[in-house]
């Protein structure tokens, strides 16, 4: 029995993204599954997937074009009051994925919705599987079909797992199947949309006040919209600002339909990372803020937290709400050690991972994928992050730091300390 | 509209009846997807997953593997595995996608024995179907191929079939035990529940089995006509907390409804005339009374509530609202089905 595979990020950036073992690249082994990878296998399961993110749309109800398996686990959610009614299954069987007969019942289908439901819903968002992957359905003429028939906006959105790991992935997809509902209208100075996730930014991250207080007025959220007609003001917008990288295309549609250009940031850890990118927004959009009492702010919340707990040694898992490496990185920055990281290595993280090999090179990189997880037996360490790490150590004191609200900026960095304070404290405890 | 669900959500389906049948029997289990079967099977139809460690993975299949049939290369990851970690047998769990390019499992079965040197079985589930007949297969082919030695007979010694988690509700085998024991069975094999390929290997030597689902059926005939064990078929593990729930009048009419053998024996416990059953699952006449009902959808459950005027319902609460707008305007109780809705509650 081999023990669970590792490389140091030392002997990764040695060998170079190119070259990395075959453990560390999730097609060329079997995908193990264990509650750590679960987010991986199935998105939906926690946090947001295609179904749960497809209703994004303010008013909107799904149908589930699919084999009973695809639709299993919506139980898991249906049952909460705000998905109540919001989820409709048309199941396959064997004759109409050999004959496709399925695709001329889903105009009855939604007629059937309709007469169910008793507020007429802003739009039907129709939701195929690998199945229709493979059998190459026309879905968009399928919607287009749907709503000539039944006067409702029908959306496609593609819950296709078999092209997970391509540019553009269901989840990429999704998030911009969720704006196309949006018109063209006239487009207003002082607003703009953030994108990227399903849950609001948090409200207490200082990227609302600096924006404000530059001039923006108004900044407007997917999440946040609570009506139909607060998510068709999201084209009132001048720009967005594309917080995670899925939502680029989503971006990208926008522009070339609705004429809104975009600007990109990435949701960082590092204090002097997060200063550089306000600096470079500030520029970008043409206005002016001062950042520079938040980032003293942030780095004495750090420095009071190493202060009180000392040189910690953590572990650092990729699901939640941050890049695990990057993560590691800000934390081996600031003082502390990293003795693992549980992480997907991409082209984008590579970068960090150079830093960090530089910075901390017996750092551990582990995937959760490999078979050979199976055999993990806990480093020795102080504290996780990550709700895959939950798995790993749960005798540790922790946090899984993947609620549905997102943190951003600075706020995220004190509210991640002040959270490790209050599982480390012996007082709070 | 048929196969249309506005209330309910869809059932356990058979690759995780499959799963369900070998998850702890030391194999190497992989379910031949792109991932979201796998996670739906463990992260949902699998509650032991959280709590007891099996080597269980996810092909990882993409598109182009789909499109170009790549099966060689399933092989060699199942082989890489293999070589990591071990295992008993490997265990291949079709889902929709190698369904709908006709993969062919039984040539995968003997690429896969060849190439690892341990047996292999290929499940030809397909996700359309429901968890039973997943688990139906599954139980066959595992005495099929691990039962083949004649052992001695031991006298008392009692073979249950059937008991997964997705039928019974229950993941620890000490409480399944509990009941055998409360029937006079003190000494008994669940397969699949707290037992290893061992106990299956060794399955002629019990002196009985007990078939405690529909899916068990078939392997239980397969080993009466290999071995000559006879078999029974019961359901031995309902709660007590269930029956303290219904009510006393003698001539209310009830439905229950759960999966087929569950229903029965709840039936009997009730003792009441005008009490009949209804499943979501594999239906069987030989086992059925005379108002007892297949339920192939949510239609069928709603003529089945106008046409019979029943005063009590006794099913998964997941029912419950589509009972209320079939116009049940009765006493609802609650006992959770886990391949209904995925619930364990405290009466069990």
């Amino acid at each position: 029995m081999q023990k669970a595979f590792y490389k140091t990020a030392k002997e990764i950036v040695e060998t170079g993204f190119d070259a990395l073992p075959s453990e560390l690249v999730s097609s060329k082994h079997l995908i193990y599954s264990s509650p750590a990878t679960l987010s991986f296998n199935s998105p939906g399961a926690k946090g947001y997937g295609v179904k749960r993110a497809g209703l994004a749309v303010p008013g909107s109800v799904m149908l589930l074009v699919s084999p009973g398996c695809c639709g299993r686990n919506t139980s898991l959610f249906k049952s909460s009051p705000e998905y109540k009614d919001k989820f409709f299954f048309q199941l396959l069987d064997d004759t109409d994925i050999v004959t496709g007969r399925h695709l001329m019942k889903i105009t009855d289908a939604v007629r059937e919705m309709l007469d169910f439901l008793e507020k007429r819903p802003s739009a039907v968002m129709i939701c195929i599987t690998c199945v229709d992957a493979l059998l190459g359905t026309d879905m968009e003429r399928i919607c287009k079909k749907v709503t000539e028939e039944t006067s409702i906006p029908c959306v496609a959105c593609y819950m296709y797992a078999l092209t997970r790991e391509k540019r553009l992935s269901p989840m990429a997809y999704v998030r911009t199947s969720v704006y196309t509902l949006l018109e063209k209208q006239k487009r207003e100075n002082k607003d703009m949309n953030i994108l990227g996730f399903f849950s609001p930014i948090s409200s207490s991250s200082e990227i609302f006040d600096l924006l404000h207080d530059s001039g923006i007025k108004n900044i407007r959220e997917l999440a946040r919209c609570s009506s139909f007609e607060e998510y068709k003001e999201l084209s009132k917008a001048n720009f967005n600002l594309v917080l995670n990288p899925e939502a680029r295309h989503a971006a990208l549609d926008m522009q070339k339909r609705l004429g809104i250009p975009f600007i990109e940031m990435l949701r960082l850890y590092q204090p002097d990372k997060i200063h550089n990118q306000y600096m470079l927004l500030k520029d970008a959009i043409g206005v002016d803020f001062d950042d520079s009492v938040l980032y003293e702010n942030t780095v004495k919340c750090i420095s009071d937290f190493r202060e009180k707990h000392g040189k910690l040694r953590f572990a650092v898992g990729e699901i939640l709400n941050a890049d695990a490496i990057e993560l590691a990185l800000m934390l081996v920055k600031e003082g502390f050690e990293v003795k693992s990281v549980f992480a997907t290595i991409g082209e984008l993280n590579y970068s960090f991972l150079k830093a960090l090999a530089k910075l901390s090179p017996d750092t551990k990189i582990y995937s959760n994928l490999s078979p050979t997880m199976l055999n993990y037996e806990p480093d020795d360490i102080d504290c996780y992050i990550g709700s895959d790490c939950l798995y790993y150590f749960n005798d540790k004191p922790g946090i899984e730091w993947c609620e549905d609200v997102e943190p951003f900026g600075y706020d995220a960095v004190c509210t991640l300390f002040n959270r490790l304070d209050a599982v480390l404290d012996p007082k709070t405890n | 509209m048929k196969k249309f669900l506005k209330y309910m959500s869809p059932f356990a389906p058979d690759q995780s009846g499959a799963c369900s049948v070998f998850y702890e029997l030391g194999g190497l289990i992989v379910i031949c997807d792109a991932g979201g079967c796998a996670g739906n099977i463990c992260g949902f139809d699998e509650p032991r997953w959280f709590d007891k460690k099996s080597a269980i993975f996810s092909a990882g299949l993409r598109d182009m593997d789909a499109v170009m049939g790549r099966d060689d290369k399933l092989i060699e990851k199942l082989s890489y595995a293999y070589e990591q970690l071990g295992g008993n047998f490997a265990l291949i769990v079709s889902t929709p996608v190698p369904a709908v390019i006709a993969t062919d499992l039984k040539s995968l079965e003997r690429m896969c024995t060849k190439k690892l040197g341990i047996p292999c079985i290929a499940i030809d589930s397909t996700g359309t179907n429901l968890y039973d007949k997943g688990e139906e297969k599954a139980w066959f082919r595992l005495f099929e191929t691990f039962a083949s030695e004649t052992f001695e007979v031991e006298k008392g010694k009692t073979g249950i079939i059937g008991a997964t988690p997705l039928e019974t509700g229950f993941t620890d085998s000490k409480i399944l035990k509990k009941y055998l024991s409360d029937c006079g069975l003190h000494n008994t094999v669940i397969y699949s529940m707290g037992t290893d390929l061992d106990e299956v290997k060794k399955a002629s030597s019990c002196e009985k089995n007990i078939a405690v689902s529909v899916s068990g059926v078939k392997a239980a005939e397969y080993l009466k006509e290999r071995f000559g064990t006879p078999y029974e078929i019961a359901y031995p593990f309902i709660p007590d907390k269930i029956m303290s729930t219904v009510p006393y009048e003698k001539d209310c009419r009830i439905l229950i409804i759960q999966s087929q053998l569950r229903a029965n024996e709840l039936r009997k416990k009730i003792g009441r005339p005008n009490t009949d059953c209804a499943t979501w699952f594999t239906f069987k006449n030989e086992y059925a009374l005379e108002n007892d009902a297949a339920l192939k959808g949510e239609d069928d459950l709603t003529s089945l509530i106008s046409d019979r005027n029943y005063d009590v319902i006794i099913a998964d609460s997941d029912a419950e609202k589509l009972c209320r707008d079939a116009g049940f305007s009765g006493t609802f109780i609650d006992f959770p089905e886990f391949a209904v809705s995925g619930r364990i509650s405290d009466l069990l």
